[in-house]
């Protein structure tokens, strides 16, 4: 059985990417399961969608948690303890990273194990970003080896359909192209072994004391605890305000932006990176355009 | 026009310079209707309880986090009405047994999206009013069931693509008019809203604040995810819908209408829908005039219908 996860931002299109790769392997003849994760799924929040395929009937469910390939549309999530993104990877699975940096750099950065392999990110408008599932696709699918190329082509014209032949053409370009760039490492993925109940551990007991209803309620105590949850960690821009054209005015950035992420003392806003998600409506609205996008990027590349 | 009462909000630096709303939160990056909550929660205040319908705005409160000051309750997307009648009369009970003091009241918030407000909610809603129930309504409307992917909702407008209206043409009915439907049952306060006037919403709120029975709010939410924009473009989008008409602020007291801000020369309501993918359809491969000449007539018709009124 082959398995798949793509992590990614919300609207990078990975739950689209699963679907192209499990219509694919569908078309090729595979029994599949795909499927995105349920749940808070969000712009920008990490996010990932998975595929499993065999030849014979598929009695495994839920999330993949030994996968044979993961692809990463967005190498900014792999520090981020929660996307998972390296959750149970061992030598045998294949790493397939959308990234600006070497495979090398990654290789060697990660203490990698297996076959690490990039797509070169191009830093792309963020609204080009939604095309970068059909490119994870694409590559995912040569690198399984039994996809075949016209295959990849008919799943995609079969789940886009409906937005269009412009959307379709766009996809598909993005698609083959990956396609192809994977020549060289056609069929590197192999599939993994059924996972059986059998290697599932025994169920441990935990006796759970009887706490008193006013202990053991889901009640929350204290107010605004949601300033636990940084969010910051959505951003992909940065927006960094050049005080110098900065008029004071402060209540459009701060009122307009919906995360309470920008506060204003003594008539100075302030951003507060933690939990800013980087939606730029303050670069979009501050009336001096003193806000300008910084790429994320630089902010990590300066720290190492 | 009604008696205006004195508004503290006269200027934008009338408003609040803090926010009380937790960061933190799951919605979306330039999520409209955050926006709108967060700027409603700062003139309603910390002593307020949010009774929230399944939607969007349910995963704010994902325990054990919160971004509220005080407490929280979730409901059925049908009930939400209801759960804050129950709210509601447990404080009465607590106000009339002394068991708290008149300073510990709370005021009772429902907070909703769409698919609630003009839909699933409707019959626990009419009931809420009919009861003269005390309480305030907040409903942010993206125009789609947004939490579950953007299905077509009762408040989905004519020709816009969503998860369920894929088809060539977009969604074929059209928006219903909620606030003409809460304005017949006679409450206390109803207006439409939207995040990206601040200083309408802050009065409106202000004034919906002093009142006693239902008063029901609905916040037009800009939505990058369900409409297909970058959420950059939220405030941007949010002021074409009250330019081009197509978002009217208005209230309802007293059995009377009134606009709050009317755009003095309309701007064509397709730079509003050019702005989002979900009406790309109508632009490309090629321009569908009727459909353009159709949301543009009703938007006409609207305001034609409002002359003299103002």
């Amino acid at each position: 059985m082959y398995r798949i996860r793509f992590h990614g931002r919300g609207g990078q299109g990975m739950k689209t990417a699963s679907r192209l790769l499990g219509t694919a392997f569908f078309l090729a003849g595979y029994q599949v399961q795909d499927a995105p994760r349920y749940g808070a799924e969000r712009r920008g929040a990490p996010i990932f969608a998975f595929v499993r395929a065999a030849k014979a009937a598929i009695f495994e469910r839920g999330i993949i948690r030994e996968p044979d390939l993961v692809v990463v549309a967005d190498d900014s999530l792999v520090p981020v303890p929660m996307a998972g993104v390296l959750q149970g990877a061992d030598p045998h699975t294949v790493m397939l990273l959308n990234t600006g940096e070497s495979a090398e750099t990654w290789r060697h950065r990660l203490n990698y194990p297996g076959t690490l392999l990039t797509l070169p990110a191009e830093a792309a408008e963020r609204a080009e970003l939604r095309f970068v599932g059909a490119t994870c696709a694409g590559a995912a699918a040569r690198l399984l080896g039994v996809i075949p190329r016209e295959t990849l082509a008919a799943a995609l014209h079969q789940e886009l359909a409906a937005h269009g032949e412009a959307v379709v053409q766009r996809n598909l370009d993005q698609a083959l192209a990956a396609f192809d760039a994977m020549a060289e490492h056609a069929g590197c993925v192999g599939e993994g072994a059924a996972v059986g109940l059998d290697r599932a551990p025994a169920p441990a007991w935990v006796e759970l004391p009887v706490d008193p209803a006013d202990a053991a309620a889901a009640a929350i105590h204290a107010g605004a605890t949601s300033v636990e949850v940084r969010t910051g960690l959505w951003r992909i821009l940065r927006p960094v305000i050049d005080y110098a054209r900065c008029n004071r005015c402060w209540w459009v950035c701060s009122e307009f932006c919906p995360d309470s992420a920008i506060k204003v003392v003594d008539g100075r806003p302030e951003i507060d990176y933690d939990h800013c998600k980087g939606c730029m409506i303050c670069v979009a609205q501050c009336p001096p355009h003193a806000i300008a996008a910084v790429p994320e990027r630089q902010f990590s590349e300066a720290k190492a | 026009m009604s008696e205006q009462i004195a508004t503290i909000y006269k200027r934008m630096k009338d408003l609040p310079s803090t926010h009380i709303l937790g960061a933190g939160t799951p919605m979306c990056a330039g999520c409209g209707g955050l926006q709108a909550l967060h700027e409603v929660y700062d003139i309603l205040g910390e002593k307020t309880v949010f009774v929230n319908a399944a939607g969007c705005m349910t995963l704010l409160a994902v325990y054990p986090f919160t971004p509220f000051r005080g407490s929280w309750l979730y409901t059925s997307m049908s009930s939400a009405p209801a759960g804050a009648q129950g709210v509601r009369d447990a404080l009465d009970i607590l106000l009339a047994k002394g068991r708290i003091p008149p300073e510990e009241d709370l005021a009772v918030a429902v907070l909703t999206g769409d698919g609630s407000a003009y839909g699933m909610g409707l019959s626990a809603t009419s009931g809420a009013i009919e009861r003269g129930l005390d309480f305030l309504y907040l409903c942010y409307d993206n125009e789609g069931y947004g939490n579950t992917g953007q299905q077509t909702s009762p408040a989905t407008p004519h020709g816009a693509k969503t998860a369920t209206a894929t088809g060539p043409a977009g969604f074929g009915g059209y928006k219903k008019d909620l606030f003409a439907i809460w304005a017949a049952h006679r409450p206390a306060y109803v207006a439409t809203v939207i995040g990206t006037e601040p200083l309408d919403l802050a009065r409106k709120i202000e004034k919906a604040k002093a009142m006693k029975g239902p008063r029901l709010i609905i916040a037009l939410a800009p939505c990058p995810t369900g409409w297909d924009f970058d959420p950059q473009q939220t405030v941007e989008v949010g002021k074409l819908a009250v330019k081009t008409g197509i978002w009217p602020l208005k209230e309802y007291e007293n059995g009377q209408v009134t606009h709050t801000k009317v755009p003095s020369q309309r701007v064509p309501v397709e730079e509003y829908l050019k702005k989002q993918g979900r009406f790309a359809h109508l632009f490309a491969p090629q321009r569908d005039e009727a459909t353009l000449a159709e949301i543009q007539a009703q938007v006409d018709a609207y305001w034609a219908g409002m002359e003299g009124e103002q």
